[in-house]
């Protein structure tokens, strides 16, 4: 037998029929849905333009965010400074930017940060059940008593508004409500197949929690995440504002909008342009999470088909 | 019931209890109450600021064990949150700051469940058609703007109205003014102060209940009890509302009754940019003054309005939900 009798004859009208359409891989599925939704798509790309902003805007300045011109005090939007000054003299372009991007870091830290120790707590209670679960519930709940916000004032206040500190305490104050949401969500997955086997063929807790457990919501994690990054902002802000956040000489969104809250009626023009960041970075952030979830999530009908 | 309902208030009881106390020893961790009296012209030295601590219990030269002594059987046998570093009470102030917060928070909640409600419920009988997109992209939109700006910019709007106007039609700062008397005179200037601040609460707070409500409602429209229902002849709007939406308010109120202390913590901005002499503002003050005992009674009032949201919540499910009447 040679080998052209084994293999049967192609002909020109059956290769349509017989290759397989190519199967769509994952992430095609997930940017295809994502794309589907256009303000989740407007979300993104507002989202881009202000890291870019961020990133560029210090270098294209012609001023620094802490150099004074004393020539022009309290100014408004002019061909030299384009977003106007301060009383002091500070270029309010520059701090706009600097203020978004310190808020960029400690939003994104923060949120990886809560995210990655929600997960791992979460999943842990949901897999060993038991008094661990019910340890970490009753620590969770008596959290939620003490009031975080006054922690966070008392902390930040003491260390002085350095942003890796004030990053750690929103962390730390930030990850149980999380972690129960994923606590409720992992439940299921306790009695699944796959768990169950992975625990008779001897694989360690927490490695079944790591491997197996954390993959399988992530999904949600993701989602958690661009919510956290909206949380985060808006509580650095919000201490930012209070004067518990981050100080002089660091600026930040928040502390920006305090001081442009002082001379509202006088200078808006120190209101305007970081809240118009600020709420840009906001909303585009809530429309990117709002799209993942149409994306990712298999039991949202929002997708549609496919 | 009212045994689970009771077990559960003593529960949120000791968990407050415990809070606080956890809170003193942290407020003690951060705050010093001698440094108020640093700077004072004539300068006092150190001994004498010891012995005006002393007795208002805030000295640091008696142990931290004795000092929380003192205070907690102060309060557990005579109510008393003790003083501030330089002698005012603690009990007077909360009294009467409550009060002022409380005139703020409690009608931006009502209004804000009640907006949000009605809207999602409005909405979800709509689902995808104009009106629905439309509330949905701005909920969007106005939940994630940040109250301080929310509050600022209707600040600014204000200050162009009255402009235009020519006349003091809104208040942009304070919760009332002095010497008006007379029931209606009072009433109208109640309003003319609280109307900004709680517009401001309102439109940064009425999104999740609409977003939340109208997605349950929609999960509920296609329950077999209320196809049902609309089998037995009743329409549509009657059948939402006789059978879906009590199911549907279930998670909802438990939402709301949560987000008491999240409201609170908001209101600290609110009171803050319309300068507002409530608990937010005392909350400001205590820390910036090191006043520890303050300090601790506005954690102790936080943890008491979160207990007071659950316990809302646990009776509004019994209520709502007849399978747990049942059981």
């Amino acid at each position: 037998m040679s080998i052209d009798q084994i293999q049967p004859p192609v002909g020109p009208d059956t290769t349509a029929a017989r290759i397989p359409r190519k199967r769509m891989s994952l992430w095609s599925l997930y940017t295809r849905r994502f794309v589907r939704n256009r303000p989740a798509v407007a979300g993104i790309f507002i989202f881009f333009l202000l890291v870019l902003f961020a990133v560029i805007a210090p270098f294209i300045a012609k001023y620094d965010h802490i150099e004074l011109d004393f020539l022009n005090l309290s100014t408004g939007p002019t061909a030299e400074h384009w977003f106007g000054t301060t009383s002091a003299g500070n270029d309010t372009f520059a701090q706009v930017a600097i203020g978004l991007q310190r808020s960029l870091m400690i939003a994104v830290s923060v949120s990886v940060g809560t995210t990655v120790l929600s997960a791992i707590v979460g999943t842990a209670a949901a897999y060993f059940g038991g008094f661990i679960e019910r340890g970490i519930l009753l620590i969770i709940h008596f959290l939620m008593v003490i009031p975080t916000f006054l922690i966070l004032a008392l902390v930040s206040n003491d260390a002085g508004g350095d942003w890796r500190v004030i990053s750690l305490i929103l962390i730390l104050t930030g990850w149980f409500f999380p972690a129960r949401v994923i606590w409720t969500m992992a439940l299921p997955l306790r009695e699944s197949e796959y768990v169950n086997a992975a625990r008779y063929m001897g694989v360690p807790g927490m490695k079944i929690v790591m491997r197996h457990l954390i993959p399988n919501i992530g999904s949600l994690l993701v989602i958690n995440f661009a919510l956290g990054v909206v949380t985060a902002v808006m509580a650095e802000t919000g201490l930012s504002f209070l004067g518990f956040g981050v100080k002089i000489p660091d600026v930040s969104l928040g502390s920006l909008i305090g001081y442009g809250a002082n001379t509202i009626s006088s200078a808006p023009w120190l209101f305007y342009f970081p809240a118009a960041a600020l709420t840009l970075l906001t909303v585009s952030m809530a429309l990117v999470a709002d799209g993942l979830r149409d994306a990712l999530d298999p039991t949202s009908a929002a997708g549609g088909q496919a | 019931m009212i045994k689970y309902l009771l077990r559960r208030f003593v529960g949120w009881m000791l968990m407050i209890v415990v809070a606080t106390n956890v809170t003193y020893f942290l407020a003690w961790g951060f705050l010093d109450p001698r440094s108020n009296y640093v700077g004072r012209r004539p300068p006092l030295s150190y001994d004498e600021v010891t012995q005006l601590l002393e007795p208002r219990n805030l000295s640091d030269s008696v142990p931290l064990v004795q000092r929380w002594w003192g205070w907690f059987s102060d309060i557990l046998f005579r109510w008393d949150w003790g003083v501030s570093a330089v002698g005012e009470s603690v009990n007077s102030q909360v009294a009467y700051r409550m009060w002022i917060s409380a005139e703020l928070v409690l009608g931006a909640t009502i209004l804000t469940t009640i907006l949000g409600i009605a809207l999602g419920v409005y909405t979800a009988s709509r689902q995808y058609k104009l009106a629905d997109r439309i509330g949905q992209a701005t909920s969007v939109v106005t939940m994630n703007i940040n109250i301080v700006v929310a509050a600022l910019g209707i600040v600014l709007l204000a200050i162009g109205f009255n402009d235009l106007v020519g006349a003091r039609v809104f208040f942009v700062t304070g919760s009332h003014s002095q010497d008006i008397s007379g029931f209606f005179p009072v009433l109208l200037d109640v309003l003319q102060h609280l109307t900004l601040p709680t517009l401001a609460l309102v439109l940064v707070g009425y999104a999740q209940y609409h977003l939340l409500q109208r997605t349950l409602l929609l999960d509920n429209i296609n329950a077999d009890y209320v196809r049902t229902a609309r089998a037995k002849g009743l329409t549509k709007q009657k059948a939402i509302r006789k059978h879906a939406l009590r199911t549907s308010l279930i998670p909802v109120a438990t939402q709301v009754a949560f987000t008491i202390p999240a409201i609170f913590t908001g209101a600290i901005l609110t009171e803050r940019i319309f300068g507002w002499n409530g608990m937010g503002r005392y909350f400001l003050d205590t820390i910036g003054k090191n006043d520890i005992h303050g300090v601790v009674a506005v954690a102790a009032f936080g943890a008491l309005l979160t207990a007071i949201g659950a316990i809302l919540s646990d009776i509004a499910i019994v209520v709502l939900d007849p399978r747990v009447r049942v059981s």
